[in-house]
């Protein structure tokens, strides 16, 4: 039974604590381990975002789009192995779980127009000489906690949009059906995420 | 990306690295996340449980209703916090009609392996999951509910150990049951009777959960009044998923969603960024001017 790893700093990552087993609910076989991250595993993750944070909120938006743009078009390569992987985990049906990953897609689409979203308010002449403006400026870590449900889909939801906006994000997935949620990640390192 | 489980979720939430948290989840948990980032002063939008209702009027296309209350209830094993659970028909004349149309189709649904082609339904996610919706049906019985499909005890030949339950339907349904009134999350779709559309209404409205709903009629008036007055995040007319698309943003009222904010599009860009308001002057290099003591004001 193979592992699935956490994937931290964009390095796969094992450890040999407190595991648990992800299932084939069609077979009803356990299929892979998975382990359960500790506090300090979490800690590692959590000092990694916040090493990255002040390179990324200064990348420029359109360039933190284009990551996307990348990322759109691999997710849409992938559609047939994701989709499978979604299937052997959760159970759903194939055609069912593409919809759910278009869905997803759509979001990452959604996140592409990053310049335009982040372009503030603007207000010339508030009083003499004196202009104001509103910027809308990323937080800094933030994380996502996601349900088996939609293991690709509700991801998405988050952290394309979390991106582009000049965060760092942390993701933990369900445990139950982990592995389509993981390749996607792995799709947005090769999309060239730093 | 980490793995993990209740250690992973407290050592995110208390973090005073973390600024922000979205979770998607069950209700217990949402608040429980909810509760305890915010006092530490943490953004959180946290979305849980669901009990969504579509409103069968006695002018809808039943044939088309029925096709989208099939997928909408049996899709996906019911494992959406979007699944359509309960439908409520106006009038016994709906109700007959929609549990003679319901009963083949959902004696006719095609279940097996998620990972074969051309089905309409595969397993639940764990055994756990399965026992739990499967003791729901037996709640139901034994609440007086009447069970006209029973989908307990399914055996798929060659995946005999896999976590199947067949679509179950019930008729006859009362707000007091269980079945009612708690998420079942799986393929179990409750028919409830009602006399008129303001009754369908304050049922919805009284519910604990408020995250989507929708309406089947061809009464513009009655759809009107109903995206109105429902106190509900989602609402679609003759849609049975009126899952919001990228450029709106999801979320649900009541005990749906804890938080603000709905997730993603406009909502999720405020979510994930604060606004920083500066105001800038650059005074002509000959101007004097004294202090002013009195508020600034033009």
């Amino acid at each position: 039974m193979s592992v699935i790893p956490h994937l931290i700093n964009g390095e796969l990552v094992t450890e040999n604590g407190r595991a648990v087993d992800v299932f084939n609910p069609s077979t009803g076989q356990a299929i892979h381990k998975l382990p359960l991250a500790t506090r300090e595993t979490i800690q590692h993750a959590i000092d990694a975002a916040k090493a990255a944070f002040p390179a990324w909120r200064n990348t420029p938006p359109a360039k933190r789009a284009q990551v996307m743009f990348r990322f759109k078009q691999l997710l849409e390569q992938n559609e047939a192995r994701i989709s499978q992987l979604i299937s052997a985990e959760h159970g759903k049906t194939l055609e069912d779980a593409a919809g759910e990953l278009k869905r997803g897609i759509e979001n990452v689409e959604f996140a592409c127009a990053a310049p335009e979203i982040l372009k503030g308010e603007y207000s010339r002449n508030v009083g003499p000489n004196i202009d104001a403006w509103s910027d809308f400026q990323p937080l800094g870590v933030v994380a996502g906690i996601t349900p088996f449900n939609f293991p690709a889909m509700v991801p998405l939801w988050m952290y394309p949009l979390a991106i582009v906006c000049g965060n760092c994000f942390i993701l933990k997935p369900s445990e139950r059906d982990p592995s389509s949620t993981l390749l996607i990640a792995q799709l947005l390192i090769e999309a060239g995420l730093p | 990306m980490v793995h993990g489980d209740k250690t992973a979720v407290d050592a995110l939430i208390e973090a005073p690295e973390v600024k922000a948290l979205s979770f998607v989840g069950s209700t217990p948990i949402a608040e429980y996340i909810y509760a305890e980032g915010t006092k530490r002063g943490k953004r959180v939008q946290a979305l849980g449980g669901a009990k969504n209702h579509a409103v069968l009027m006695p002018d809808a296309d039943l044939d088309n209703a029925v096709s989208a209350l099939m997928g909408a209830a049996y899709g996906s094993c019911g494992e959406r916090c979007m699944a359509i659970s309960v439908a409520v028909c106006v009038g016994d004349q709906v109700a007959d009609a929609l549990v003679a149309k319901l009963v083949p189709q959902i004696k006719a649904l095609k279940i097996g392996a998620g990972t074969s082609c051309g089905l309409d339904m595969g397993p639940l996610v764990t055994g756990q999951a399965r026992d739990k919706v499967s003791g729901y049906v037996d709640d139901g019985v034994a609440a007086g509910a009447t069970l006209v499909v029973d989908g307990r005890g399914l055996s798929i030949p060659g995946n005999e150990e896999g976590f199947f339950l067949g679509g179950c339907l019930f008729d006859n349904v009362t707000p007091e049951m269980r079945i009612y009134k708690e998420e079942i999350f799986g393929p179990v779709l409750c028919v409830v009777r009602v006399n008129s559309l303001e009754e369908a209404m304050k049922l919805i409205n009284d519910h604990e959960y408020g995250n989507g709903t929708c309406i089947f009629t061809r009464d513009g008036e009655a759809a009107r009044l109903f995206c109105d007055e429902i106190e509900v995040g989602m609402v679609g007319v003759n849609v049975p998923l009126p899952v919001p698309v990228a450029y709106h943003s999801f979320g649900g009222w009541k005990r749906s969603l804890f938080g603000d904010l709905h997730a993603y599009g406009p909502d999720g860009v405020r979510f994930y960024t604060r606004r920083k308001a500066i105001t800038q002057r650059w005074p002509q290099r000959a101007s004097h001017e004294a202090s002013q003591f009195a508020f600034p004001s033009l």
